[in-house]
């Protein structure tokens, strides 16, 4: 009885942590794609979820064979993309910062493969590096915060406390300031380690400690704890600014505006370079003069943001694109 | 600091504090009786999940409430299985259990909302009111009764000590301890259910983050005593609240101001709680006619 029982335990356990790639036979031929989220995973509404857009886009339009792999934990980014370079995928797609590393020691093991990172630079001739200026669609929702704020104040929740997630906080801060001097910028994190992308109870919490100290407008960059962030908005009926995916939709009314990251478009397009046979490494940046940087306007948010602050952002987003404003680069050495 | 900052810093600790609170009570039975339960977490995750997902289907958190409760006691049913009927080591079994319960709301998520573990958000209008503080905190005084004037918590004690002696008065050691890690199972699940139907409006992965641990941990350094654990939780919500309250006055490093609630309650619980005794059997299985 009590061996049966350690058994039975210990099959669920493998059964529960195996690691979700789901690795069939190919069909040959094709190029296969294989990508491997961040911790988060792929559906936080957000950073992953855009990634996943892209690539099942492609999968779509594209003659690729796509597999995707949700490692849960930072222990097991490496074997599901060691798991991906040992079955010859062609090219494979590591999604956040935390990846780079490890991506670079496995990019050096497979030189022939190629791989792509999203938020990191690995300097390998077999890698692309897709980088964005956040700062700089940071810099136009803070503007839109501070012009839409009663109060004068206006909040930033962050997830894990990072030079990237610094950057956001940077770039809004100088957009909110750039409108009114005076405005207040509140500035918080959910926490120093990975689950701080999984703790919406304590996103909830921050944004209600801002909120309560006179805050009306908080941006999160938290992943699935920006959902907390979302959910205080409402019960509060103040506003909250989504990121990386368009996040007008969650909580209609209460999201002022997203940040949107097109990394959708970012891996999509590396995905076609390489199947055109054009797939280049080195650093693919992508701002508001290209369009992967922008901030979203849609049926939800339009009541919500009178014209005159539009064309306003509108004129300061041209002349961020033309370097005429320079927004600080808070990652930049 | 004005009226009002004291009102929400108070409000955030008592919104911080229900889960552990729930959890550790729920702890509390099961251990008064002998039997470890390490699976605090996974039982809260089980609750968390079901509760949302269940929701979600039925637009009635009432029904997301009853079924999240039911899932952990089924959860905590697994545990008390093992450990009671194949005496397995309990620390074992508990953590297999978290662990568990790791992949099992993906697995599910996966089927029902292809997702890999979280649940759609529920509107403000299908999220649960208050009513779990309330019993997180009328749980106090009803445990202590339960536990210290009823004849059920007399043998709920006693098969925590002395096992051999409850068996010799008549008492059934295996049922009292199967109803006790039920009951345990029935109020963790309720903390999870709190998390994502209550104060949130979801279910994300592994959200608990470690709170049935903490709940674990205040058990002890409540030292197995209802009013002292309830002390512990509140005072870790309290520093998690202030501790969120403090972030970006000054320039003190986010790193730092972060461990200062389990820093300053390690050092309140250590120095004025002191030695903490457990129940005498507790983690021992209880095999009839053994010396």
């Amino acid at each position: 009885m009590k061996s049966f029982a350690s058994v039975a335990l210990v099959v669920l356990l493998f059964l529960s942590m195996s690691c979700a790639s789901r690795i069939r036979k190919d069909e040959a031929g094709k190029i296969k794609v294989g990508i491997v989220f961040d911790i988060g995973g792929k559906d936080d509404k957000s950073f992953n979820a855009a990634a996943w857009e892209g690539v099942k886009r492609a999968a779509r339009d594209l003659p690729i064979i796509l597999r995707d792999a949700e490692p849960g934990e930072p222990n097991n980014l490496e074997p599901c993309m060691r798991a991906f370079a040992e079955r010859d995928y062609d090219l494979i797609i590591g999604i956040g910062f935390a990846q780079g590393p490890i991506l670079e020691q496995v990019a050096r093991d497979y030189p022939k493969t190629k791989f792509a990172i999203v938020d990191s630079v690995v300097d390998l001739p077999n890698v692309a590096s897709l980088v964005f200026k956040e700062h700089e669609g940071s810099f136009l929702v803070g503007m839109i915060a501070a012009r839409t704020s009663k109060t004068g104040k206006v909040g930033f929740v962050g997830g894990m406390d990072i030079p990237l997630i610094r950057k956001f906080a940077k770039g809004y801060e100088e957009g909110a300031k750039y409108v009114n001097p005076n405005v207040e910028v509140k500035q918080n994190f959910v926490g120093i380690t990975d689950s701080a992308w999984n703790n919406p109870g304590k996103g909830k919490e921050l944004a209600k400690a801002q909120f309560e100290a006179g805050a009306d407008v908080i941006f999160q960059a938290a992943g699935n704890s920006g959902l907390g962030v979302f959910d205080a908005a409402e019960e509060m009926k103040h506003f909250a600014i989504g990121v990386d995916s368009n996040q007008n939709w969650v909580k209609p009314g209460f999201i002022l505006t997203s940040m949107v990251k097109r990394v959708d478009v970012s891996v999509y397009l590396i995905i076609k370079e390489l199947v055109e046979g054009k797939f280049t490494g080195g650093i693919h940046s992508y701002g508001l003069e290209n369009g992967g940087i922008s901030y979203a306007l849609d049926k939800y948010n339009e009541p919500l943001i009178p014209k005159p602050i539009l064309a306003e952002v509108d004129a300061a987003r041209d002349k961020i694109i033309k370097h005429d404003i320079k927004v600080t680069d808070a990652m930049a050495k | 600091m004005t009226d009002s900052l004291v009102f929400s810093l108070l409000a955030s600790t008592l919104r911080l504090s229900t889960p552990l609170i729930l959890a550790a009570l729920g702890g509390m039975y099961s251990e008064k009786s002998g039997v470890i339960n390490m699976a605090l977490e996974g039982i809260m995750l089980a609750g968390a999940f079901t509760a949302a997902a269940v929701t979600h289907f039925t637009g009635n958190p009432w029904i997301g409430l009853v079924a999240g409760i039911a899932a952990g006691i089924a959860v905590a049913g697994l545990h008390a299985f093992c450990c009671i009927a194949c005496k397995a080591d309990q620390v074992v079994v508990g953590t297999a259990i978290n662990i568990l319960m790791l992949g099992v709301p993906p697995l599910l998520s996966g089927a029902f909302f292809e997702s890999t573990g979280s649940t759609p958000s529920l509107q403000q209008s299908q999220t649960l009111p208050n009513l779990p503080i309330i019993v997180a905190l009328l749980a106090v005084p009803i445990t202590y009764f339960v536990l210290f004037k009823t004849s059920f918590g007399l043998r709920i004690r006693a098969v925590g000590e002395t096992p051999e002696a409850a068996d010799t008065a008549g008492v059934s050691v295996s049922r009292i301890r199967y109803a006790s890690v039920l009951i345990s199972g029935g109020l963790a699940a309720l903390g999870g259910v709190y998390l994502s139907i209550g104060q949130n409006s979801l279910y994300t992965r592994n959200m608990t983050a470690g709170r049935g641990y903490i709940a674990l941990a205040a058990l002890i350094f409540g030292n197995w005593m209802p009013t002292r654990v309830l002390v512990a939780c509140l005072l870790f919500g309290f520093m998690d609240a202030v501790q969120i309250r403090l972030q970006g006055v000054g320039k003190i490093p986010t790193q730092f101001i972060q461990i200062v609630p389990y820093i300053f309650t390690m050092i309140v619980l250590a120095g004025f709680i002191g030695r903490s005794t457990p129940p005498r059997a507790l983690g021992v299985a209880y095999e009839k006619g053994k010396r």
